[in-house]
């Protein structure tokens, strides 16, 4: 099968509020994904319902279907377990366990039980995400003495840890520094060779830089102040970029470049 | 468990003698004086402060009415303390804001707690095994583990509330809620202690605690008070200590008003 998440009519509603509205459209395996779009729009609402984090927010309704892999994630039998397993997440801001750097990365096999080769596997998701050299002389050192840009490159490496197919993104440079961002968007590039990954940024350019396709939303205003959002436009990075074919994607997407 | 009423032996030798008159002389003194204070200081809840001291009144009334028959029927002990450890369920998981699950936890905490320490001083015969010793004393870890569990409870879910990405990625990596809770249930059950610890650090400098004062107006000697209270004091903390741990691992770590906040930052942000 190429397409990893197939989403058909898929609304998202916390209690009477509506974040998302009928969203239909396929994720391909392999490479970047971005979703795109101003606050309020839903693209971060539509990355937490790939995972089921949304499961957490009593009051989430999900309308619509998910498919990961061919399977409804929200059918009865779903193994929760295992599809957060299956597709990993990194958040906005780091957010690293107060735990030593090892047991961070330990955290994930340790919980699946899968500890045979435990250092290895710890040490190969460290080179992975680029931070071994940086943390091998003191792994029993705190996580949260390192920098916000090894943070984050942590908290990919303890994802990679579980061996995942899918890597979810929630704007993971929104809170660092240019150099560490370059760092992270290179490392993401490299990355999605092996892995799908999704990756929702309010960073129009590191969209066109990093992704191979790009799904641009909107929040769509009612008159009585509420809003929800929705997908305007979804294609190849480049056509969105240059030939848009949505008047709101044209205005967005240029609006920055102005 | 079979005492018979008469064979309940008299603990005191000493016994302290009370006036209903002058007793009741004294609280409405003590009451209208503390009416005024607040009055003259321009201090609100002066309303509050009566309807507690009634309530106080007519709880301790009644109660003293239903020791004093559990005295005479120690099987009604067993009655008295169920109830008890209801209450204290009930109150302590209202305080966390749990639902009907979250209470058989808190319920089973408490239980736990102050059962492992009751039976403890019981089977060692430190307290002589009766109605009249146990009872008291049963009661009083039930009320310390209750108030544990609800500052356990409380503290798991303010914590998992303020650090909620993380949280969130422990459930990220397929961590159930119950095993992210527990990454955040030791912290919080350590800070529950606190109060106790404190208290039993200072006990006797800071704070004459209420086991040996009462005692001693009953008109026991300093010395037996003393031990007594040393039970209190450490028995709460292996009650604390239970009840803490079994708390933050059996309730939900989810605070109720999670959906709220979620929404809102993804509608406004």
């Amino acid at each position: 099968m190429n397409d990893v998440f197939v989403l058909d009519h898929v609304s998202v509603s916390y209690g009477a509020t509506t974040a998302l509205r009928d969203v239909s459209m396929a994720i391909p395996r392999g490479g970047i994904t971005s979703l795109i779009g101003p606050s309020g729009c839903g693209k971060s609402t539509l990355l937490r319902t790939l995972n089921r984090l949304n499961d957490l927010i009593a009051g989430a309704r999900l309308e619509g279907s998910v498919r990961f892999d061919g399977a409804d994630i929200h059918a009865p039998d779903t193994d929760l377990v295992d599809l957060r397993r299956r597709v990993g997440m990194v958040f906005q801001k780091p957010n690293p366990f107060p735990k030593s750097v090892f047991d961070n990365v330990a955290y994930g096999p340790r919980l699946h039980g899968s500890t045979a080769m435990l250092d290895e596997l710890v040490e190969r998701s460290l080179v992975r995400a680029g931070l071994w050299e940086e943390v091998r002389d003191d792994l029993t050192k705190p996580a949260t003495t390192l920098s916000g840009g090894q943070q984050q490159r942590l908290v990919i490496a303890r994802c990679l840890a579980v061996e995942p197919e899918v890597i979810l993104m929630d704007e993971p440079t929104a809170s660092l520094d240019p150099v560490a961002t370059a760092t992270i968007e290179e490392l993401t590039r490299d990355l999605s060779a092996d892995y799908t990954i999704v990756l929702v940024t309010h960073d129009l350019r590191q969209a066109a830089r990093i992704s191979d396709r790009t799904a641009f939303f909107a929040a769509h205003a009612h008159d009585d102040d509420s809003r929800h959002g929705e997908l305007v436009e979804y294609g190849p990075t480049e056509e969105l970029f240059n030939e848009p074919s949505d008047e709101r994607t044209r205005q967005y997407v240029m609006g920055d470049r102005g | 468990m079979c005492l018979a009423a008469a064979s309940i032996p008299a603990r005191h030798n000493a016994h302290v003698d009370v006036h209903p008159l002058r007793t009741g002389i004294a609280l409405a003194l003590l009451l209208s004086a503390a009416f005024a204070v607040m009055t003259v200081g321009g201090l609100s809840y002066r309303r509050e402060m009566l309807i507690a001291a009634a309530r106080a009144f007519v709880q301790l009334i009644v109660v003293a009415l239903v020791i004093a028959w559990i005295f005479t029927h120690p099987q009604g002990a067993f009655l008295y303390l169920g109830l008890m450890l209801i209450v204290a369920a009930y109150t302590s998981n209202r305080r966390i804001g749990g639902d009907n699950r979250d209470r058989i936890g808190v319920l089973l905490a408490i239980f736990l707690g102050a059962a492992a320490t009751t039976t403890i001083v019981a089977v060692t015969g430190a307290l002589e095994f009766s109605a009249q010793t146990l009872l008291p004393f049963a009661a009083q870890m039930i009320g310390g583990a209750m108030t544990t569990a609800s500052l356990a409870g409380v503290r798991l879910r303010d914590d998992v509330h303020d650090q909620l990405t993380t949280f969130e990625g422990y459930v990220a990596l397929g961590a159930t809620y119950q095993q992210a809770g527990r990454e955040f249930a030791k912290r919080a059950s350590e800070k529950s202690l606190f109060p106790t610890l404190d208290q039993t650090k200072s006990a006797g400098l800071v704070t004459l605690p209420g086991a040996f004062v009462g005692m001693l107006l009953g008109g026991a000697s300093p010395l037996a008070a003393a031990q007594v209270q040393l039970l209190v004091l450490i028995g709460l903390v292996l009650v604390q200590a239970i009840t803490a741990l079994v708390t933050t691992r059996l309730i939900s770590p989810l605070p109720p008003d999670l959906g709220h906040s979620i929404a809102v930052t993804e509608a406004v942000a």
